[in-house]
């Protein structure tokens, strides 16, 4: 299958950039490393009729460390994030799942900055114009009802970005550029939870994200694990990044951030098994209790081959490794 | 509208008239003829595709032709030299690690990547490093093997 028609646009600074987004909004999709957009175009999920591409914009790429701070360009590519000394030095967690995502032949193409604006995926929705035809649009491609779940005006359809949960868990910040400024909020807000809206800027809107922050004292250890159904290249079936503070190694958990892509319409944070971790000791019966209490709190559907309760089962067993790999625990 | 790019391909230079969803495959198959390299998934999940774009192997499927301005493709009729097979090639035929040799050109171009990077990988490293490509003729062990006695300069 061949692209649609499109222009493609190449500003040459941020400055140029921002008035072609608000010029064309609506019309137009940003072009970062094009992994997943030049497949959603084939699929024909969007016909955009500008494509403004950002390889020009030189200032949105690089690692740099700051005042207790990372700071990540978004069109830093996977392959650049993993492979870095910093990263793989200080964030190993963050290096571990940019390494994650897809096959070694999209990582030096994929930005990261992609990655955390990836759009949600379901098996009704990403597939070719041909397959989909074969029913009424689902809500996400603009129809009434959800092939899923079978309810109206609600949409389903999974995040399955590796980097965001890992981020999340390590407190990320991201800066928001458009025309009425800056803002910099926690990553997490930048999810919305709505399926067919998953981010703040995925709907065209206006604003561009231009830098990813990372403070690098608030854990003491951080970890991705991902289980998918073909080892070499897949989205996430399930994925769970952890970070942990302890008091001392092994010692007395402060504070811990569960947050587990795959299983809803954004990133996902066990916020009641971070808290049921928290002021414990890292002994088994603490940790597996805080893994059930993860599973208890997820609420999966069935949007791709694995169904709600095996991921439940890969939260529970895939949360406890991680904990105990963090905390220096035996089985 | 049509934009004139400028790539090196296989070290030759060529200029070609591109629109903008074109992609870098279908330039390279339809534009400049080099049909070595496979148009299979069109989705960037089998690697087939695969061309080394400044030494790095991508899938040239998910690569817009307009991107690549200026920059060097190498694609598997690269490979050969003065009519002589590259190494990589040759053990390849003499591993058997060819089947239906759909996969074989990306194969090979990640393979020079990797040894032109690590050039004695461990078997893990070229586990990973082919990790992109997928063969369902299933034959990977002995595409593991071509690759490894390449890395270990072993007589072909």
């Amino acid at each position: 299958m061949r692209l649609p028609k499109f222009q493609y646009l190449e500003p040459a600074t941020l400055a140029e950039t921002i008035p072609l987004l608000m010029e064309h909004q609506g019309r137009s999709k940003v072009i970062a490393g094009g992994t997943d957009l030049l497949v959603a175009l084939k699929q024909r999920l969007h016909t955009p009729a500008y494509l403004i591409s950002l390889s020009n914009l030189a200032a949105l790429k690089g690692i740099r460390e700051e005042d207790g701070m990372v700071t990540i360009g978004p069109l830093t590519t996977l392959e650049g994030v993993s492979a870095a000394p910093l990263i793989r030095e200080k964030l190993p967690g963050l290096a571990q799942a940019a390494w994650e995502v897809g096959s070694p032949l999209l990582r030096p193409m994929a930005t990261i900055g992609g990655n955390l604006c990836l759009d949600n995926r379901c098996r009704f929705y990403n597939q070719s114009l041909f397959w989909r035809s074969a029913r009424q649009p689902c809500c996400k491609a603009g129809g009434k009802v959800c092939h899923v779940t079978n309810k109206e005006n609600a949409c389903f359809s999974t995040y399955s970005g590796d980097v965001a949960p890992v981020l999340i868990a390590l407190q990320a910040e991201i800066k928001l550029v458009g025309s009425q400024g800056e803002r910099i909020l926690p990553l997490e807000q930048f999810y919305t939870g709505d399926g067919r809206r998953p981010n703040l800027i995925g709907g065209g809107e206006a604003e561009l994200l231009t830098e990813i922050r990372i403070p690098l004292s608030s854990h003491t250890g951080c970890m991705y694990k991902k289980y998918r159904l073909r080892d070499s290249i897949d989205f996430p079936v399930v994925g769970v990044a952890v970070a942990l503070r302890l008091d001392q190694p092994q010692g007395i958990c402060r504070e811990a951030k569960i947050v587990i892509t795959g299983v809803g319409s954004r990133p996902v944070e066990a916020t009641q098994a971070g808290e049921k971790l928290t002021g414990r000791e890292m002994r088994p019966e603490f940790i597996l209790a805080a893994s059930e209490t993860a599973a208890a709190e997820i609420h999966p559907v069935r949007t791709d081959q694995v169904g709600p309760s095996f991921k439940r089962h890969l939260v529970r067993v895939m949360v406890a490794e991680i904990i105990r790999e963090l905390g220096g625990v035996d089985r | 509208m049509k934009r004139i790019i400028t790539l090196v391909v296989n070290g030759e230079q060529r200029e070609v008239a591109v629109e903008p969803d074109l992609t870098l495959l279908e330039v390279l198959r339809e534009d400049l003829g080099l049909t070595g390299t496979k148009k299979a998934c069109n989705q960037g999940e089998c690697g087939a595709c695969t061309v080394l774009l400044d030494g790095k192997p991508v899938s040239s499927c998910l690569v817009l032709a307009v991107r690549a301005h200026g920059k060097a493709v190498v694609t598997v009729e690269g490979l050969a030299e003065n009519g002589r097979l590259h190494p990589l090639q040759e053990a390849f035929v003499t591993y058997g690690a060819v089947q239906c040799g759909f996969c074989t050109p990306g194969v090979l171009l990640v393979a020079k990547a990797l040894l032109d990077t690590n050039p004695h990988p461990t078997a893990q490293e070229i586990e990973q490093a082919i990790a992109g490509n997928i063969c369902r003729c299933t034959g990977y062990v002995k595409i593991i093997e071509a690759i490894t006695a390449v890395a270990q300069n072993q007589n072909i």
